[in-house]
């Protein structure tokens, strides 16, 4: 119960400072970076921030299936000799590895996604402003994608999620950044290349 | 002088013969060097583990039987041991050795135990003084070829019994065993092997219940475990991660409401349940839920069995391995066998040269030393290619074990009589390994 409220505790930590910082950057005052180059490094770390996260993500949603393929295999009683030659998976870690790689990805994904986000969200505040933000679909999938992510972990550490429903997780996490990256072509806040 | 291997192993001979022959690692010296001392005997060694008692020795073509020596030495009817003795003689011996120490030959296929006793046996004969230039050159390559096998092959890669593969098991389930609790329910003889494993293995806390209490305690004591009232049973269960069960309860013992509330105290750490107890102790219904794994007797038998299966399919690729090796290490044999008759054919022609060439000094006195290094050369590489043939066919003839063509060869060449008689040379500089 107290890692519980522990977890909770720490969870409401970060998206408290997430819309600290996030929701000064939409203020009337807008900032402006003094020079092309500053601002195109911190599109540069927001980039790398989010990829980051991505590929995190990745990897997380493949360990959790090769952990429920290791799962079944040890459920089934599966037997050596039972594969076929061109599909052994006799290789396959340990649960508890496969466990602590999903876990750890995670965890790492998600200060990068939210560094990244928010990085994002001051170098939106430049070029469109108001109650229009919150409506590109780019950003609302990207909180909706931010949320569940947050629900994710949040799940993971207090039920000590594994197996079937883990994946389910990861897999509606993944398939929402999939939607953030193919919203590009709806957003106008947000566009690949020059602008 | 030829290799000669005789013994009884656990197919041809039962335990009380292989008993009354066993050689005690005390009295191993000992025996070792009065097989020496038998006329005719020039090397030997003695191999003798519970499943075999193996005398492998290079004999002169005149010597006593070994087979005497062995009812000699333990004062037995020579009727009762004469039906069990296998011989082997050279190639055959090399052949079985080269299985032996591979463990084709052992009781369980693979067993890695074997190599090391051939190990101990030639470090043994060694100290005895008993190993000569021949014994340590087919060792040296017995060790290699056992070697092969074990990498090349995965012949000792899986376990094949119950206790192992449930070993085999849990850290397909929990990766590393290091500070896993196991609890044992029910004190019997298979699940102490299980969890004797399983602490071999790094498991942390060890959980013991029994109805008997004496007996749990027992058992506890020697795991330095605790023990657990059997009424407490479902409490102390969702401590552990590995729970093996033994019990003679007609019913099961751990159903699937059971699982559920374990599962939610440990937060859905998984759990993994060794069922050896017939009746079962653990109702099937509970394997199917997320993150409890239930083997039972028949399950393990079943892995067991089929590692046994992909061993001895293992197997024939490793005899495959040691026939290579067993030619290979013959024509080693003969080639260096017909090495004294290719250096005295190199001797020979080295001779000729120099003494041309001081006859010819005179007449090239008028070169400069650049000069005379380049007719050196000249000089060289002429020999050199001469010799090239008949080198070729000499090693050829042996690599064919033809010994007329080696012996017209050798007459041919004026080479000396018997240069091609040598046994292997007495590397002492080797390691012994």
């Amino acid at each position: 119960m107290v890692a519980l409220r522990r977890d909770l505790a720490w969870n409401l930590r970060l998206t408290y400072y997430f819309f600290v910082v996030f929701v000064p950057s939409l203020g009337v005052d807008r900032y402006m970076f003094p020079s092309a180059g500053v601002r195109f490094s911190w599109l540069v770390a927001h980039i790398a921030a989010l990829l980051a996260a991505y590929v995190a993500l990745g990897f997380s949603l493949l360990a959790s299936i090769l952990y429920l393929v290791q799962e079944r295999r040890l459920k089934s009683k599966h037997k050596p000799g039972e594969d076929s030659w061109w599909l052994s998976l006799d290789w396959l870690p340990p649960l508890d590895t496969l466990e602590r790689i999903a876990h750890a990805m995670l965890e790492f994904g998600f200060p990068c996604m939210t560094v990244g986000l928010v990085i994002g969200s001051v170098l939106a505040q430049e070029t469109v402003l108001g109650a229009g933000y919150f409506r590109d679909p780019k950003v609302i999938a990207s909180f909706a994608m931010w949320a569940i992510y947050v629900t994710l972990l949040f799940v993971r550490r207090s039920a000590g999620l594994r197996g079937r429903r883990a994946v389910y997780l990861s897999g509606a996490v993944f398939l929402v950044m999939l939607a953030v990256l193919a919203a590009n072509v709806f957003s106008r806040v947000h566009r690949f290349g020059p602008q | 002088m030829s290799l000669v291997l005789i013994g009884v192993n656990h197919k041809t001979a039962p335990i009380e013969v292989r008993e009354r022959i066993a050689i005690s690692r005390d009295d191993l010296p000992e025996t070792t060097r009065a097989l020496a001392a038998v006329p005719g005997v020039a090397e030997c060694m003695i191999v003798s583990t519970c499943n075999r008692v193996e005398i492998l020795a290079a004999v002169e073509p005149d010597a006593a039987g070994l087979a005497g020596f062995l009812q000699r030495h333990f004062g037995l009817d020579p009727a009762l041991l004469a039906p069990h003795l296998y011989e082997h003689r050279d190639q055959e011996a090399v052949r079985h050795l080269f299985r032996v120490a591979a463990s084709l030959d052992s009781m369980v296929v693979g067993e890695p135990q074997i190599l090391g006793q051939v190990k101990e046996a030639f470090a043994v004969a060694h100290a005895a003084g008993t190993i000569g230039g021949q014994l340590k050159h087919l060792l040296q390559s017995t060790f290699a070829a056992a070697k092969r096998v074990r990498t090349e092959t995965e012949i000792g890669s899986n376990s094949v019994s119950i206790a192992s593969v449930a070993v085999e098991l849990a850290r397909k389930i929990f990766g590393s065993l290091q500070g896993r609790t196991v609890f044992l329910v029910g004190a019997g003889k298979m699940s102490e092997l299980a969890a004797r494993h399983l602490v071999q293995q790094g498991a942390g806390a060890i959980l013991v219940t029994n109805r008997t209490l004496e007996r749990a305690r027992r058992m506890a004591e020697s795991f330095a475990g605790q023990v657990i009232p059997f009424e407490q049973l479902h409490d102390a269960a969702s401590q552990a991660d590995i729970v093996i069960s033994s019990t003679g309860a007609p019913h099961p013992i751990f159903r699937r409401e059971h699982g559920q509330a374990f599962l939610h105290r440990r937060r859905n750490r998984p759990m993994f349940f060794i069922d050896i107890a017939v009746p079962r102790d653990v109702d099937p219904a509970m394997g199917k839920l997320e993150g409890i794994f239930v083997y039972d007797i028949d399950d393990l038998q079943a892995v067991a069995a089929a590692h046994m299966v992909e061993r001895s399919r293992e197997a024939t690729d490793a005899e495959a391995l040691i026939a290579a090796e067993v030619e290979r290490f013959h024509q080693r044999l003969l080639t260096v066998n017909v090495a004294p008759a290719i250096v005295a054919l190199q001797q020979q022609a080295e001779e000729i040269r120099q003494t041309e060439m001081r006859r010819a000094q005179a007449r090239l006195a008028s070169l400069n030393a650049e000069q005379m290094t380049v007719v050196e050369a000249l000089t060289r590489s002429l020999v050199n290619k001469f010799l090239h043939p008949p080198m070729q066919a000499l090693k050829q003839a042996a690599r064919e074990n033809d010994a007329a063509r080696l012996e017209s060869l050798c007459e041919t060449w004026s080479l000396p009589a018997g240069a091609t008689q040598s046994t292997a040379p007495d590397d002492e500089g080797g390691e012994i390994s």
